[in-house]
C-alpha cells in the first residue's frame, strides 16, 4: 500500500530468526523471517513485545519468509493475539507459504487469526 | 535410496539446531520433499523438548531416523523416568475459544497430525517413541 510510510525499522537477528518492524499510517506491520521454533521463540516474544506500543491499533504480521514454526512460535503468536485484544487492537496474518498456512489450520489458528493473501489485502481489511 | 541416522543430543533446547541441521542433510541425500523436512523437524522437535522437559534431568536423547524409498521412521529413547508423551500430556483442543485456549497439548496435536503412525514403550529402562511419516 503506497500510503504506507516507514517511519520506524528495527531489526532483531537472533539466531535464524528475524523480525523487521515497518510503522506507517497507523499500522504496524512485523516482518518474521526464517525459523521460530523452541530454541528462539522468546526472543520472538521479546521483539514483538518491545515492538508493540499501547498506542497500536492495526497489527499485521507478514509471514511470507517465514520457512518453520512449531507450537513454541504459535504460543508467541496467540500470546501476541491476547495482547492485542486487550488494548483493542486488530491483528492479523498475511502471506503465509503453504507448510505455514498447514501448520495453522491444524491448530485451529485460522478460526481465531484473520489470514490474508497479502499486506495490501490485510492492511485493507483492518482499516476498512 | 535407504539410509540410518544416528544422534545423540544432549538434553537441552538449544540442541535443536543439531538435530534440525542433520535432518536437512539427510532429507537432502534422500530426495525428501520440503513438505517432509518440515514435518520431520516438527515432530522431533515437539517430542524431542516434551521429552527434554517433563521426562529427563539432563541426560541425553538418542535419536534413529531411518530413510527408505517408501517411508521414514524416527525413534527417540531415553533413559529417563517413564514418560509416554502420546498420554502424559493433555490433548489439545482446536475447538476452544481464543481466550480459554489451553496452550499445553498443541505440539502433541500437530505432531499427530502430521505422522502417520506414533507409539511408545518402555522397554529395558528405557523409553521409546516411534513416528512414521510415509512417503506419498
Amino acid at each position: 500500500m503506497a500510503s504506507v510510510a516507514t517511519m520506524e525499522t528495527t531489526t532483531e537477528e537472533t539466531g535464524a530468526m528475524g523480525v523487521t518492524f515497518e510503522r506507517g499510517d497507523g499500522v504496524l506491520i512485523a516482518k518474521t523471517e526464517g525459523r521460530v521454533d523452541g530454541a528462539n521463540a522468546r526472543e520472538f516474544q521479546t521483539d514483538l513485545e518491545d515492538a508493540i506500543d499501547e498506542s497500536d491499533r492495526v497489527v499485521v504480521l507478514d509471514l511470507e519468509h517465514l520457512t518453520y514454526i512449531s507450537s513454541a512460535g504459535l504460543r508467541v503468536i496467540l500470546l501476541t493475539v491476547k495482547m492485542l485484544r486487550k488494548q483493542e487492537a486488530m491483528f492479523s496474518v498475511c502471506s503465509l507459504p503453504d507448510t505455514i498456512r498447514e501448520v495453522f489450520e491444524i491448530s485451529g489458528f485460522d478460526k481465531i487469526i484473520p489470514i490474508h493473501a497479502s499486506q495490501s489485502e490485510a492492511i485493507a481489511a483492518l482499516k476498512a | 535410496m535407504s539410509e540410518k541416522l544416528s544422534l545423540k543430543i544432549e538434553a537441552r533446547h538449544d540442541a535443536l539446531s543439531d538435530i534440525t541441521a542433520a535432518v536437512e542433510d539427510l532429507g537432502q541425500r534422500e530426495n525428501w520433499g520440503a513438505d517432509l523436512v518440515f514435518k520431520v523437524n516438527l515432530a522431533l522437535e515437539e517430542m524431542g523438548l516434551n521429552i527434554m522437559d517433563y521426562g529427563l534431568d539432563g541426560g541425553e536423547l538418542e535419536i534413529e531416523l531411518t530413510s527408505n524409498t517408501d517411508a521414514l521412521t524416527i525413534e527417540i529413547t531415553d533413559n529417563g523416568r517413564p514418560f509416554d508423551p502420546l498420554n502424559d500430556a493433555p490433548e489439545h483442543d482446536v475447538t476452544s475459544e481464543l481466550e480459554d485456549r489451553a496452550v499445553g497439548g498443541l505440539g502433541i496435536h500437530l505432531t499427530r497430525t502430521v505422522m502417520d503412525e506414533m507409539s511408545y514403550r518402555r522397554e529395558n529402562g528405557r523409553n521409546h517413541l516411534t513416528m512414521v511419516a510415509r512417503r506419498d
